[in-house]
């Protein structure tokens, strides 16, 4: 009998064949779908994939791959660079902020042009005050997908430690956030307590100063006309910065306060309610009440992202549309409610933990963030980051830094 | 004319080619390009290209950020490159001094190790260090009875965190070259000197310094290029050039007309200007002091 022999071309074949079969994913060669890549800011281990992954399973004939760039601008930049080069990801986790950009610059497709019957049954599943939110120049570019808030977030360690009763009202005003964040101060500073640093953060961003603004009953842009040197706009202002130069907020960019709120650094916190997911997985017990009134009815501003459609050829289009009637199904919904962010769609998902807040803001309307317009509309948004920042840090007074702000916003903001 | 002939003429062309493609294509062609950029308002999407003329350059001359950005720069310069020349040439002058060989090895690659870390590794440890509520320094602070601080969130110590953390991380590559031509000094002319009586101070000053003088010029050209381009990785992962742009300098200020507002045309002008004056201190550094150093050995 023969004996076996393996050539050296045996050798290198199989070796080739058997690499190709780890690397070569299997759905490679499964069928002929069409595939649609997504450019998102979350990774496999986040329950957007899970969105993913369900809508996968239903084998539509469509293949969606979620592919992790960054942040928003990390994406706008690979977007940029794709649509430069004629291939630009086919649907893209889109910043509201972003929303001039993505429409004018990027080209998203108005998704009544791409399927208009399909368009309306999408939008159908979502809350129609949200509507406004993804029309841009009255093209509908997106499909509302995270909405949030700015809320408030009492750490009820802090809160009871302090002697503080623990019958928080949902509706608070600034007076009584001021109040209780001295109280708190008042009572565990400079005592060596293992946790407590600050007692109160407003965060130092373009986006809670927006609140206090509108709160005030001001707007930083009243449509397309600048206001930040409104009287309105300077009281919300004032209020704004007042903890700090009070001593009570130690002001502190985004990574450092976030890190603290988690580690039961800081009593009180008025930012996102999209944290409500991870606040509630914590062992600190953590309350949200609504975002400070100034004495006055709330006009309170929403935040997040839609999914915005960019292909340029009809059957990519198509496909990405039938992943976005996907996303506002009640099942791709129910996966999505696990992140924390509000619930825009029709669908009764029942309320999740520490969502009290947000939703009673939702309820009683929210206007969009700032979204800049002109071709330099995001520098404007940095710049309007810049005089808030310095505004809190006591740089500038507030009828100042407001009356500066404008006249630097101005040329940025024209339209052109 | 054989064929060999033609060949050996060729020859050079070939061997030099693919190289001065490489500097042609990846080095000039991006600055051309660049300069050209600079003066339209193309956004590398749009199907129009207008020419804006001296535009782009106008607006960032009235833009406070930018101005903001030069004088940083111009601090970062002033502060860094001295001190990521002097401090590294006095370990390296202490460490030949060294007796024990393991003792002198161990502080060579402590002081080295900043040197091999990636931005964002040693970004993170520093964010925990200068962390204003739970931060080491701040730690240390309180448990000395002493005022705590916000380290790089505070809008006046931003820009001295940046500065440390980048002198840090960058001084000890200039060490180990100036400790390499330290080395390489002849021990004979040492010994003949300090037999002529010549004390420590007197030899390192008029014959160590002279004799590494090359490497010294070297280390000195190459830490201006770092102190206007590198520094940017430290401002990105540590304060973002902020806060309200304290710790910014031009090479960020490019950075995020590009990148973070997709103005290419004022990036590009920006990137021109850091272009110039990358040229013109490094020749100025050349015609100051390239006379004064020695190359022959």
């Amino acid at each position: 009998m023969k004996s076996p022999y393996i050539s050296r071309r045996l050798f290198v074949g199989g070796a080739a064949a058997v690499g190709a079969t780890t690397v070569v994913p299997a759905r490679a060669f499964a069928r002929d779908d069409v595939v649609v890549t997504i450019s998102s800011p979350w990774g496999a281990d986040r329950p957007f994939q899970k969105v993913v992954d369900a809508y996968n399973a239903k084998a539509t004939g469509v293949s969606v791959v979620n592919r992790l760039d960054g942040d928003y601008q990390d994406m706008a930049t690979k977007a940029l660079a794709g649509v430069a080069a004629g291939r630009p990801p086919e649907i893209m986790v889109t910043g509201w902020k972003f929303g001039y950009f993505a429409r004018r610059t990027l080209g998203a497709r108005d998704l009544a042009e791409v399927d208009s019957a399909k368009a309306d049954e999408i939008m159908s599943r979502f809350k129609p005050q949200v509507k406004p939110l993804v029309t841009i120049d009255g093209a509908l570019i997106g499909v509302p997908w995270s909405l949030s808030t700015p809320v408030t977030w009492i750490n009820m360690d802090l809160w009871r430690e302090a002697g503080l009763d623990d019958d928080i009202p949902l509706d608070i005003s600034h007076e009584w956030l001021i109040e209780k964040a001295t109280a708190i101060d008042k009572a565990l500073a400079g005592k060596n307590h293992p946790t407590y640093r600050s007692a109160l953060d407003l965060s130092n961003n373009e986006w809670t100063s927006q609140a206090y603004i509108q709160n005030a009953g001001g707007y930083i842009l009243d449509d397309q006309t600048l206001t930040c040197d409104s009287p309105e706009a300077i009281a919300g202002m004032t209020a704004f910065a007042e903890p700090a130069r009070a001593g009570i907020w130690t002001n502190m960019d985004y990574r450092a306060q976030q890190k603290a709120q988690y580690a039961g650094n800081i009593a009180i916190v008025a930012t996102s309610s999209s944290r409500a997911g991870a606040l509630a997985k914590l062992d600190t017990e953590f309350k949200d009440a609504m975002f400070p009134s100034l004495g006055r009815p709330r006009n309170m501003n929403s935040g997040g992202n839609f999914l915005a459609i960019y292909a340029r050829e009809d059957e990519l289009a198509q496909a990405s549309m039938d992943f976005l009637s996907f996303c506002g199904s009640e099942e791709a919904q129910a996966i999505w409610s696990e992140m924390g962010y509000l619930n825009a769609s029709v669908f009764d998902l029942g309320e999740k933990p520490l969502q009290t807040a947000a939703t009673a803001q939702l309820d009683a309307g929210l206007t969009p963030e700032t979204i800049w317009p002109g071709s330099r509309g995001l520098e404007g948004q940095d710049v309007w980051r810049q005089w808030v920042a310095r505004v809190v840090e006591g740089v500038v007074t507030p009828e100042e830094g407001m009356a500066r702000a404008q006249r630097e916003l101005a040329p940025l903001v024209s339209i052109d | 004319m054989s064929a060999r002939i033609r060949m050996a003429k060729l020859a050079p062309y070939l061997f030099v080619g693919p190289a001065i493609a490489f500097v042609l294509v990846f080095l000039y062609a991006p600055v051309v390009f660049s300069v050209g950029l600079s003066l339209t308002d193309w956004n590398f999407i749009s199907p129009t290209m207008n020419f804006v003329g001296l535009e782009n350059y106008r607006r960032i001359f009235a833009d406070p950020n930018f101005r903001d950005a030069a004088v940083n720069t111009l601090l970062y310069c002033v502060v860094l490159i001295p001190a990521q020349i002097m401090v590294p040439l006095a370990l390296a002058a202490l460490i030949l001094r060294v007796r024990n060989p393991f003792l002198a090895g161990f502080y060579k690659s402590a002081l080295f190790l900043p040197t091999i870390l990636a931005y964002s590794t040693a970004g993170i440890a520093w964010l925990w260090l200068f962390d204003p509520l739970n931060g080491f320094f701040n730690a240390a602070l309180s448990a000395l009875g002493m005022p705590t601080s916000r380290w790089h969130n505070d809008p006046s110590l931003a820009i001295w965190c940046v500065t440390f953390v980048t002198f840090w991380k960058n001084f000890g590559l200039n060490m180990l070259l100036l400790l390499a031509a330290l080395v390489s000094i002849p021990k004979s002319l040492l010994e003949a000197a300090a037999i002529d009586n010549a004390g420590p101070w007197r030899r390192f000053f008029t014959i160590e310094l002279p004799l590494i003088s090359p490497t010294f010029f070297f280390v000195a050209v190459t830490t201006t290029m770092n102190v206007l381009d590198d520094i940017v990785g430290v401002i990105d992962v540590l304060t973002g050039g902020g806060p309200y742009g304290q710790s910014s300098n031009i090479l960020y200020y490019m950075y995020e007309r590009g990148l973070s507002f997709f103005q290419f045309g004022q990036a590009s002008a920006a990137s021109v200007i850091i272009i110039v004056l990358v040229l013109v201190v490094t020749l100025a550094q050349f015609r100051m002091f390239e006379h004064r150093v020695h190359y022959e050995s």
